[in-house]
């Protein structure tokens, strides 16, 4: 064979190689996915379940059990499950509770520390032990009803009203879901501390100082799931309402309705579905709370996942994996509620003739309406509610009690030009979270694209993946975190002395990947559902295989959802804290909110300081991704 | 082509990546390589003023060796247990800052005498300097002490009264003034539960805390958060933390108002820190020249006055400042609880305490 003719060939192989590949790339791609998928989702996830489920080996459901009967845990609800049977001594034991009941009218004081009595109607029944499950659906379900609350006011503001900024304000509201929890926390802390904006504030009127996160954290950290959810409660009605079509209010008008009763028959039932999808994903995302628990609520506040964190730092597996079954069956259940009930509705699609807009202030005498007024005071609350904490942690990191310092920025300094390796220093945990946020991109894009393809594509067995990838949403990231740390990073042992084993950045990018790529999926497969099938079955007619034809044809048709797909990952991993927490322990991978943390265990100056510097990188991403350009949607 | 090469490389290179990381275990410990590494808790090392950098510097002079500081992680000694466990590896040679809990929780969790080594004090000259009443009491010889502290409460004479007993505490004129630490997470916390369990006993001790809770105790989790962020920030007027509290004060010309200590019933929880050598150790004779080092007076003295607490030595083998001598605090009784005590009671202990506070 001459020289020639052998280059021939290698070019000949090399073509034959690189057809085969592309016409097998999307189920290799497919496959590379579910691997990954299999090794740092479903194999750690296990693990951590395994746990709970043998004792020495063998089979067994009596940590769960152990768990379930524990009034500790499940207050009242104990004795059910310890003796589901005798329904006769339940029903005794809630009938002499409703006897105990008692109504009275009273008078409260209900703002702390000031002498102020309110007339109230006093329930005065005999405490009921919720148990930690109870407790934690408790304020899961207090912080839905504040998130409802204050939601909703805002989506018919945005829907109804015309005014300056308005679109600007209805794409912000995707902002508070991506910022980091932790940051949130310190910005409350900012706010509501002893030292904090508001008591500064009221110390300049001679009032204070209240010690508001001492006396009521409960308040607190519910306030500070409604600054997380209230946005989306808001996005996800505005969205509904602005699909309405105004012809249809207008025929009922026509028919003799009055406004209100137009209102109530015909645009009511169409927002229904919205807000009970904001209020079921807000109270699955506050149920799983942690970050905002752990910086605000210290112990007497523990939800479940505080206290699965707890067990693992004192190494009770079994308990800890216990619960983290139980919490992941609710969680999931929730979830899978959730898509059967978001498959049922027809997509927020813009209706043919959207409600018309009222100008918002028209002249001066309408500013004076109470309807006006009434928006004008929501908006005065929601200035305080969403821009307070964060423009407190700004101001927060130049303040201490007495004035202007520049004291925390000095020690972030210093403990970055004088650091030890040991210390947690600023620059490198910013390095880290960029980078960290970086690899999950190159991880997670890929992977949410590809699931969108398969699922878009895959009809009827669609279903059930998107169900399967969706599990990142349900599964706490404690949990994650632990079966990481347990799988991958310590390694699992293989025959022959060999052991899997990957290093703790490894793990975070893993861990980053995992709880991101669903939001690319969300973004992306919409618009891949509303691309005319047409246009890749010609460019298939023409010869394109099928990969060719994703990659010419439709990935450039929905490249925005993509964008706004890489947006949220990107933030996602930037502000992810639970299983980064676990998985940087006791080494230098820790990221920014992690160093936010580490910081708050002292005086809280330098962890303000610190979530600022935060903050400005999350600012910063979020312009350059804006720039970029992007229709944000959940 | 550039995006085709992206797609097909991303699956299979992702998974490649995690794939890749098959490790053999081969067995080979590292040789000492003159460097040592302590892992200790934050205020040993955190700042120019703690003993740490003080300690390396003096240390690396003196042996011609190399000492790396680590901080011991949130989970503090489970962080090693846990390593243990999996053969994952430990990447420290020394450990100073064990607790004797530190240690029934070792035994507990792993076997009897594991993660440390058992200490051959022929090799150390300076071991009997060591009190004796300080002494850990671990039956399997793996720990020395360096230095003692005593719990007792810290108040702010101008807003509240000396609390005379811990019964007190659940006084109304104590409403609301009390800071205590999550026993899960600190030692100061925990020192103040077993103290209250040897107080009221282990029938009584969770009634006492229900008493002390409708007072409104206010529990965080860590020592530096209650006390350099909520107490210093002045949140409450007392707080458990250290007999020594005077020492730091006066080191920072801070008001004596507010750094009193008070010893209910005349008592304090007496809580040893004690140094080991993990099994997996390095460099072993470098740890015990470390040892020794320690025990030496000047750095016995260094140790005093920077980290706070009492030396661990006999009299004659420290020399200290005046000042600290005036400003340490001894309570008339020392309460503790020993290794037998614990071993196999401290874990339900704890968990039956942070359940009454977590549980609403």
């Amino acid at each position: 064979m001459s020289l020639a003719d052998r280059s021939v060939v290698d070019r000949l192989s090399a073509g034959a190689v690189s057809a085969w590949l592309e016409r097998h790339a999307l189920p290799l791609a497919a496959l590379g996915t579910a691997a990954v998928l299999v090794v740092v989702l479903y194999l750690p996830v296990g693990l951590v379940f395994v746990e709970a489920l043998l004792e020495d080996g063998s089979p067994t459901l009596g940590h769960v059990a152990e768990v379930l009967t524990d009034p500790f845990y499940f207050g009242v609800l104990a004795d059910v499950f310890a003796d589901p049977l005798a329904i006769g001594a339940h029903l005794g034991s809630l009938a002499g509770w409703l006897t105990a009941v008692s109504i009275a009218p009273t008078l409260a004081y209900p703002v702390p520390g000031v002498d102020l009595p309110v007339p109230w109607l006093a329930v005065d029944a005999p405490p009921v032990r919720k148990g930690l499950f109870g407790f934690t659906a408790y304020q899961a379900a207090l912080s839905t009803v504040a998130s409802v609350a204050i939601g909703l006011p805002a989506a018919a503001v945005l829907a109804n009203y015309e005014f300056r900024g308005r679109r600007t304000l209805r794409s912000l509201t995707i902002l508070p879901f991506v910022l980091p929890g932790i940051m949130v926390a310190v910005g409350f802390y900012a706010m509501f501390g002893r030292t904090g904006t508001l008591n500064t504030l009221f110390g300049a009127v001679g009032l204070g100082p209240f010690a508001f996160v001492e006396t009521s954290p409960l308040a607190i950290v519910i306030l500070a799931h409604a600054f997380y959810n209230a946005p989306l409660v808001a996005r996800l009605t505005v969205s509904a309402w602005e699909s309405v079509d105004a012809r249809t209010v207008e025929t009922a008008r026509s028919l003799g309705a009055s406004p209100r009763r137009a209102f109530r028959d015909v645009v009511v039932p169409q927002l229904v579905p919205a807000v009970l999808t904001g209020a079921l994903l807000t109270f699955i995302f506050t149920f799983m709370t942690f970050p905002i628990v752990l910086a605000l609520g210290g112990l007497q506040l523990a939800t479940v996942e505080v206290w699965i964190y707890d067990r693992v730092q004192r190494l009770a597996y079994g308990e800890a994996a216990s619960l983290a079954i139980l919490e992941t069956i609710l969680s999931l259940g929730l979830t899978y509620a959730y898509l059967r009930y978001e498959s049922a509705q027809t997509g927020f699609s813009q209706a043919p003739s959207p409600p018309p807009r009222e100008a918002l202030f028209p002249d001066v005498r309408t500013v004076l309406s109470p309807r006006r007024l009434a928006v004008l005071g929501y908006g005065l609350v929601a200035l305080v509610l969403f821009v307070g904490p964060l423009a407190s942690l700004v101001v927060g990191s130049f303040t201490d009690g007495s004035g202007f310092t520049l004291r925390n920025y000095a020690f972030l300094l210093e403990r970055q030009l004088e650091g030890a390796s040991f210390q947690t220093r600023p620059v490198p945990a910013i390095r880290n979270s960029l980078l960290f946020g970086l690899a999950t991109l190159a991880v997670a894009v890929p992977m949410g694209v590809v699931i969108s393809v398969l699922t878009v594509r895959a009809g009827r067995s669609g279903r059930l993946v998107d169900t399967l990838a969706m599990l990142p949403l349900a599964v706490s990231g404690v949990v994650f975190g632990i079966g990481l740390l347990q799988g991958l990073v310590f390694g699992i042992p293989l025959p022959g002395g060999w052991r899997l084993q990957v290093t703790g950045a490894v793990a975070i990018v893993a861990a980053h990947a995992v709880a991101a790529y669903p939001f690319v999926t969300r973004n992306v497969s919409p618009l891949l559902a509303t691309l005319d099938p047409a246009m890749v079955e010609s460019a298939r007619a023409l010869g394109a295989s099928r990969t060719r034809a994703l990659l010419d044809v439709e990935l450039p048709l929905v490249a925005s959802g993509i964008v706004a797909g890489a947006a949220f990952a990107f933030a996602v991993s930037i502000g992810e804290f639970s299983s980064t927490v676990i998985l940087a322990s006791g080494s230098e991978h820790y990221t920014m909110p992690v160093a936010v943390e580490r910081y708050l265990g002292r005086r809280s100056g330098p962890a303000i300081a610190m979530g600022t510097l935060l903050l400005a990188v999350t600012a910063a991403s979020f312009v350059v991704i804006d720039r970029v350009g992007g229709r944000y949607e959940l | 082509m550039k995006r085709r090469a992206l797609l097909g490389a991303i699956g299979s290179g992702s998974a490649l990546g995690v794939a890749g990381c098959l490790t053999r275990d081969d067995g080979g410990d590292e040789e000492g390589d003159g460097t040592l590494t302590v892992v200790t808790y934050e205020s040993m090392i955190d700042t120019e003023d703690s003993a740490g950098p003080w300690l390396k510097e003096r240390f690396e002079d003196e042996f011609d060796a190399e000492l790396e500081w680590k901080q011991l992680p949130d989970g503090g000694i489970n962080h090693y247990v846990q390593r243990a466990d999996r053969d994952a590896g430990i990447d420290a040679d020394v450990y100073l800052g064990l607790n004797v809990d530190d240690l029934v929780r070792v035994d507990d969790q792993l076997d009897d005498g594991a993660l440390f080594r058992e200490l051959d004090r022929d090799r150390l000259e300076r071991a009997d300097r060591v009190r004796d009443e300080f002494a850990l009491g671990d039956p399997h010889g793996r720990t020395l002490t360096y230095d003692m502290g005593y719990i007792s409460l810290v108040y702010d004479e101008t807003e509240v009264a000396e609390p005379a007993s811990l019964e007190d505490l659940t006084e109304p004129e104590y409403e609301n003034t009390l800071l205590a630490q999550n026993a899960q997470k600190a030692d100061s916390g925990q020192a103040f539960l077993l103290w209250t369990i040897d107080a009221f006993g282990e029938d009584g001790y969770l009634d006492y805390w229900q008493r002390l809770e409708d007072n409104g105790v206010r529990v965080l989790d860590g020592w530096s958060e209650s006390y350099s962020g909520a107490y210093m920030e002045g949140e409450r007027s007392m707080v458990v933390s250290y007999s020594t509290d005077q020492v730091y004060a006066n080191r920072f010309d801070y008001d004596f108002s507010r750094h009193q200590v008070a010893f209910p019933d005349d008592q304090g929880y007496a809580n040893p820190e004690g140094m080991a050598i993990f099994e997996g150790a390095g460099d072993v004779d470098l740890a015990y020249d470390f040892f020794d080092f320690v025990l030496s007076s000047e750095a016995q003295a260094e140790i005093a006055t920077r980290n706070v607490q009492y030396p661990a030595v006999a009299d004659e083998h420290v020399d200290l400042d005046e000042e600290f001598d005036e400003y340490a605090h001894t309570p008339e009784e020392m309460v503790s609880f020993g290794y037998d005590d614990l071993r196999g009671n401290l874990d339900g202990w704890v968990e039956d305490w942070a359940q009454e506070f977590a549980g609403q």
